[in-house]
């Protein structure tokens, strides 16, 4: 197990180092960040200045050669929009967007996996068929407009809701977070139900899928046999045969989630990471994007290992192999 | 009875919290499309920001809902000599920890930003400072590198922080509160960068004492979400209202609109260089030469502009026609030019006249993403001009990919948004229409490569004069040159809306599209 963990390791600094450059090169050939960012009226003398300033006269390699070597001594770089150090501004924005992945994924587990099982179990009945009906919704329907529908409805015509931000955060283990307060709670449950349906619609699908395939089944058909009572072969043997492919699914879409949840967080005002990558690509805040980016890798690398060792805890043959 | 007594300090606090509406009404809560980058007011010429930070902070020169100049914390300014202005400041005038505001802050404030600025340089504001001298307390003499009849218009963007400060204080510091400290009508409490920015009333504010005790400026970039967020009153008013909703809501009786001309036009900017970036064709063929330095080819494409369609059908109605590059009342605008009228027939001839009359085929490059209309304007004049036998390539591309890209001069024929954001003709001339001089620092955004002796010798003539009367002359005059010209077409001035709940506010709209929380009152 040990040695599997040091080659994924060792994969995943080659990994960075790949996106780094590929990053690196795309950024250079948009161009130069100051013609983006500085304002109409300055003279040719105050641009050549913030040029060199910056460093942006130096050749391609040289920057990422410094870039790479202030990596090394754990500097990120500092924002040129705001500057302020890049890890600073990033942690102050990813509680933000934890929050509402979480509270999404739970939403769409707890709804999605038992809706799944249900129209596998029985896919010819009716609620079978609705469940279906309103997966393919949940992916196919784009989210801004299902979101934008939700906040024309909750917010604007009930009233029942806020319509975006994050209201009032408070302090739990170490962390400043909506979801300890009531009115935090408010704030995420919009924007978390739309961030979760796309992720329901699959884990619906996926489950049903398994389901399906699993009743028909030899094991399943033995332990019908031997008398065992459908709710345990469901819970007890079924989920856990047909949980593979669920915890791959779930792991990469957790991870474009966290990374990724911009439509839901520029629609629903969310002050999460989402929307500062965004905002630094519209303004080529280089330190900003590339760190991000590569901060992106180290997490999805991450989630990748976690999966595997879920998987070996679920599968004994992916365990042998491991350990051999 | 036991009971009783716990209960009563919970229904006080219960009637205290139904109460609360009344106390909240003190409250403004504005949503806005964009704030500010950082606290520090040296570290960024950003619109958005200085939008922000003047609630904080005091400039030294203000500017009127038109962008003419009037007091700030400097009463009066005059040219003593040739390079030296004068500038009495205000008396009496406290920072928000209660030290009195000097001369010697205005210094330091100059001294400062150079130090401390980012990508956006501050330096431009400050770039004809040679020295600054002390009189005494309330009297400065800024000392000049050359005639600087501009320098009080630099002064409206020229916060001042106390002297105390110190050269070390960097943006964090801002930031947190600890150094953001200025003479503006309001304290600053707390900012997250693209989040909230919090404020309270500066009860020893100089000027008239604001309405609102508390004010939250709050950062919501999406449109559709900024227009939520005032629907359902989680906001009193929101900025850049897109055109699509400025339609329903006039037909929405809880909500009010107000509308304003923007300093911001829509300007064409056709490459008059002697080989163009990308080839203009015929049949399929490269052009020999550069059409687009015949004078009758840029005026062929003036007339075939319909700009009162762009105003009604392509914008709205949010516009209104151009014929200079800047707005009416502005100083330097030209009252000899006409308006632009629309006259295929006349387009046609002279587009035959200079040996085009099958047209050509032309790369057309514009923004989608600056400013509200850029993307449909562009595709609208791309099928204008194909009325005048030209086949026209429109490219709606983001910033970030355009400037870069128009910086290196690699467009033939492009369209983008200026603003005259110092309300007078040197800023905008003297930058896209004078020949380029990178020494007197002239012509830095003249990307098609115009050049005109004249317009240069009227242009230059004016901007040696500290006299203002007959700059202004000098000025109107050189408008006129190249406008007539074409050395740049422009063709609708943008407007701005703002939105708030019907009858609830009172603000007047400006032309700088700024929203200044103390110039708004509850109605």
């Amino acid at each position: 197990m040990f040695g599997y963990l040091i080659g994924r390791l060792s994969q995943a600094v080659v990994v960075v180092f790949a996106m780094s450059i590929i990053v690196f090169v795309g950024v250079y050939a948009i161009g130069n960040p100051i013609d983006v960012m500085i304002d109409p009226g300055a003279t040719q003398e105050i641009r050549d200045k913030l040029i060199r300033q910056y460093g942006l006269d130096q050749p391609l390699w040289q920057q990422y050669f410094t870039f790479v070597s202030n990596v090394f001594h754990g500097d990120l770089g500092r924002s040129m929009i705001y500057n302020i150090s890049v890890t600073n501004l990033v942690f102050s924005r990813l509680p933000a967007t934890v929050e509402l992945v979480l509270v999404s994924v739970v939403i769409a587990s707890l709804i999605g996996i038992p809706a799944g099982l249900y129209a596998g179990y029985k896919p010819n009945s009716l609620g079978a068929k609705l469940i279906m009906a309103l997966s393919v919704l949940g992916f196919s329907v784009p989210t801004f407009w299902i979101g934008m529908l939700m906040i024309m409805g909750f917010a604007v015509e009930l009233g029942w809701l806020p319509s975006g931000g994050r209201g009032e955060v408070a302090e739990f283990l170490w962390f400043n977070t909506s979801l300890a307060t009531s009115d935090g709670w408010a704030h995420v449950i919009m924007p978390a139900i739309n961030l979760s349906l796309f992720k329901m619609g699959l884990l619906i699908r996926l489950t049903r899928a398994g389901m399906v395939e699993a009743m028909g089944a030899e094991y399943v058909r033995f332990a019908r046999a031997q008398g065992l009572p459908d709710r345990q072969i469901v819970f007890s043997h079924i989920l856990r045969n047909i949980s593979i492919p669920i915890v791959t699914v779930f792991g990469l879409e957790l991870g474009s989630t966290l990374a990724f949840a911009v439509v839901t967080e520029t629609v629903f005002n969310w002050p999460g990471v989402g929307k500062l990558i965004i905002d630094s690509i519209l303004q080529l805040d280089r330190p900003v994007m590339v760190s991000y980016l590569v901060m992106v890798v180290i997490l999805f690398v991450m989630i990748n290992l976690i999966v595997d060792l879920i998987y070996a805890r679920l599968d004994p043959r992916v365990r042998l192999k491991g350990d051999s | 009875m036991m009971l009783k007594t716990t209960l009563r300090p919970g229904i006080a606090a219960l009637a205290l919290l139904t109460a609360a509406p009344g106390v909240m009404a003190q409250d403004l809560m504005i949503g806005l499309r964009a704030g500010p980058d950082s606290i520090d007011p040296h570290w960024s010429t950003l619109g958005s920001q200085a939008e922000a930070l003047r609630h904080v902070f005091d400039t030294v020169v203000d500017v009127d809902d038109k962008l003419q100049l009037k007091p700030g914390l400097a009463l009066s300014w005059e040219a003593i000599d040739d390079t030296t202005w004068e500038f009495k400041l205000r008396e009496g005038v406290t920072f928000h920890d209660g030290s009195p505001f000097t001369a010697d802050d205005v210094k330091f404030s100059i001294e400062r930003i150079p130090e401390v600025t980012g990508p956006m340089p501050m330096t431009l504001y400050t770039k004809y400072v040679d020295s600054v001298e002390v009189v005494d307390d309330y009297t400065l003499h800024i000392k000049t590198k050359g005639r600087a009849p501009s320098l009080p218009n630099d002064f409206t963007r020229l916060f001042v922080v106390p002297s105390e400060t110190g050269m070390d204080a960097r943006n964090e510091e801002f930031n947190s509160g600890e150094k953001a400290i200025g003479t503006g009508p309001y304290k600053f409490i707390s900012w997250q960068p693209k989040g909230d920015m919090v404020m309270e009333r500066y009860e020893g504010y100089w000027g008239e004492t604001p309405a609102w005790e508390k004010v939250t400026r709050r950062e919501i970039p999406d449109d559709a979400a900024r227009v939520a967020a005032l629907k359902s009153g989680q906001v009193d008013l929101i900025n850049y209202v897109p055109a699509t909703d400025y339609v329903s809501m006039q037909n929405d009786s809880s909500l009010e609109t107000s509308v304003s001309d923007s300093i911001y036009i829509l300007n064409i900017a056709p490459s008059v260089k002697d080989e163009e970036p990308q080839p203009i064709k015929v049949n399929g063929k490269e052009v020999d030469g550069n059409p687009l330095q015949d004078l009758r080819v840029r005026k062929a494409l003036d007339y075939a502009i319909d700009r009162k369609t762009l105003v009604r059908v392509v914008l709205e109605g949010l516009g209104t026609p151009a014929n200079q590059l800047m707005p009416e009342g502005f100083f330097g605008y030209s009252d000899k030019l006409g308006e632009r009228e629309y006259d295929i027939e006349q387009a046609k001839s002279l587009l035959a006249e200079a040996g085009y009359p099958d047209g050509f085929e032309i790369d057309f490059t514009c923004t989608n993403n600056r400013v509200p209309g850029d993307a449909v304007v562009c595709e609208a004049l791309a099928q204008m001009w194909s009325k005048l036998g030209l086949k026209v390539n429109a490219q709606a591309l983001n910033g970030t990919v355009y400037f870069p890209a128009a910086a290196r001069e690699e467009y033939t024929m492009t369209m983008s948004a200026w603003g005259t954001l110092t309300g007078e003709a040197a800023y905008t001339y003297g930058a896209m229409v004078r020949s380029k001089d990178a020494e007197k620092g002239f012509g830095n955004f003249n990307r098609s490569g115009y050049s005109n002796p004249e317009f240069d010798k009227v242009f230059d003539e004016g901007s040696q004069l500290l006299d203002a009367e007959p700059r202004r002359e000098l000025y109107e005059e050189a408008s006129y040159i190249a406008m007539e010209d074409r050395a740049l077409i422009p063709t609708v001035i943008l407007q701005t809306v703002w939105a708030s709940k019907a009858g609830t506010l009172d603000f007047p709209p400006r032309v700088d599209q700024e929203t200044r929380a103390y110039e708004i009152t509850p109605e």
